[in-house]
């Protein structure tokens, strides 16, 4: 811990610039509040994420003053370009379970379509994620329900704290800002997609356990015969020799685990809504096996939804978060 | 310890709906059927049903109609499926149908087999010494009685 110095502006205007240690500065600005106009000028009002909880904005080491041109390698512009791409969905998605596969025929053109049952149960807003704390937008939903009995005190009092039921599963979804936030606690059916909509689901796909390299990375591995000795799946060669590095190259591709990762499926189709019994049908497959969890998002690389009546409670929502930021 | 309270869950949709695939078949199922004659003609507990080893013959609505022999009854609610061996200029075709499809218009029972097949899949009839061959002559013969009885039954 540095010590404390009691100083006079004049003494101040002797110290070396903020940028060059700013946590000196920080110090000395908690105890002299009457800046100069320099000094306010010269404070740094950027919010960088740190791994540890912080009492006070932790200053950029970096000249990021508003008369300079925009820093593109800084957290705020991360941010703006993110929004200018207009990646983000405007509002929260889902979660669900996949329930299986089935198809919808047209009675009128006969037409087959092959799509995913996906139910939702008790879905419910649990927290939210703002730019102010956070340095970014999202709302965390809740899906199913967990026994206070099978619970953690720490988590019990999560959830208690934001006077929500406890979920079985939780999942952050982002969105681009304040206004894609619902209130906590607020649930969420069904019928917060439309049909003919467009979203993008994720979900874990099925572990394939340890796989060899046939299945892993397409090898074709050896001949069924001519004089083959056990050797007909295996990799053959991991790579040259003394002038290839006289090594197997880091990354190498190689058998190992498979499976059981996050799988994004993007512009599905919503085929059905069935707000009663919380499903969805969307079309196509869907990755993982059945009763597995799906995160539903509207897709990003389709027009937003046009939802002019849906989400009644963003206004005073945005409006409870506008003023606390 | 205090125990933590927490709030109670709200409504479960799963509690209300235990089975989705079920209710979303059935619904199916009733849009596309709703007379329930496709039902009977391939349903379990039906003793006029078509079984395998009947030959059956499909009008589809654009096409000719097919008929072969029923090799197959994949059973999987509205994706219910057949698979009938038959025969287009001597060459031997076998064609999957789902049943519930709005393009198969009619399936009728040409000619019941003798005796109920002692198995579910006969893919044995894949072998020349059990392919049943060119079905016209049947077809032509349970034509000709259809029209002797001016279309009295058989089309469901």
């Amino acid at each position: 811990m540095p010590p404390r110095i009691q100083l006079s502006h004049a003494r101040l205007a002797q110290l070396p610039p903020a940028f060059l240690n700013p946590t000196l500065y920080a110090s000395i600005a908690r105890q002299c509040p009457q800046q100069t106009q320099q000094q306010q000028q010269r404070t740094i009002r950027t919010v960088v994420k740190t791994k540890h909880h912080t009492k006070f904005l932790k200053l950029s080491r970096f000249n990021n003053l508003p008369s300079l041109p925009k820093l593109r390698a800084s957290a705020r512009s991360a941010i703006e370009r993110r929004i200018a791409s207009d990646t983000l969905p405007l509002r929260t998605g889902v979660l669900a379970t996949k329930k299986g596969m089935t198809a919808l025929y047209s009675p009128d053109t006969g037409k087959r379509t092959p799509c995913t049952i996906l139910q939702l149960d008790r879905v419910q807003v649990v927290g939210h994620k703002t730019a102010r704390k956070h340095g970014y937008w999202a709302v965390q939903v809740g899906y199913g329900h967990k026994r206070p009995a099978t619970m953690t005190r720490p988590m019990l009092g999560v959830y208690a704290g934001q006077g929500v039921a406890p979920k079985e599963r939780v999942a952050e979804f982002r969105v681009r800002d304040a206004k894609g936030l619902l209130g906590v606690g607020e649930a969420i059916t069904a019928g917060w997609f439309q049909e003919g909509q467009w979203v993008d689901t994720k979900s874990n796909n099925k572990g394939k356990g340890f796989a060899g390299g046939m299945k892993r990375h397409g090898w074709s591995g050896q001949p069924a015969s001519h004089g083959q000795s056990l050797t007909h799946r295996t990799m053959g060669s991991a790579g040259g020799s003394q002038g290839s590095g006289s090594r197997v190259i880091p990354g190498k591709n190689m058998p190992g685990r498979m499976g059981n990762e996050q799988h994004t499926i993007q512009n599905l189709k919503v085929l059905k809504v069935d707000e009663a019994n919380g499903l969805v049908l969307v079309s196509g497959p869907v990755s993982g096996p059945k009763g597995c969890i799906v995160k539903i998002q509207d897709a990003v690389k389709k027009p937003w939804p046009d939802l002019p009546g849906i989400l009644p409670s963003l206004e005073t929502t945005t409006q409870q978060v506008e003023a606390q930021t | 310890l205090q125990p933590i309270k927490v709030p109670p869950p709200p409504p479960s949709a799963r509690a209300v709906c235990k089975e989705p695939l079920k209710v979303v078949d059935a619904a199916q199922i009733a849009l596309l059927d709703p007379s329930g004659a496709r039902t009977r003609l391939f349903s379990k507990t039906n003793p006029d049903a078509a079984k395998v080893g009947d030959i059956l013959l499909v009008r589809q609505k654009s096409g000719e109609p097919f008929a072969g022999v029923c090799i197959n009854i994949r059973r999987r609610g509205v994706e219910t499926g057949i698979l009938l061996r038959g025969q287009l200029t001597r060459v031997g075709v076998e064609m999957w149908f789902k049943v519930y499809s709005p393009n198969v218009e009619a399936i009728e029972v040409v000619q019941r087999r003798r005796k109920r097949a002692r198995r579910a899949r006969l893919y044995y009839m894949r072998t020349p010494k059990h392919d049943p061959g060119n079905l016209e002559g049947v077809v032509r013969q349970y034509m000709r009685q259809r029209a002797m009885l001016g279309k009295g039954g058989g089309s469901k």
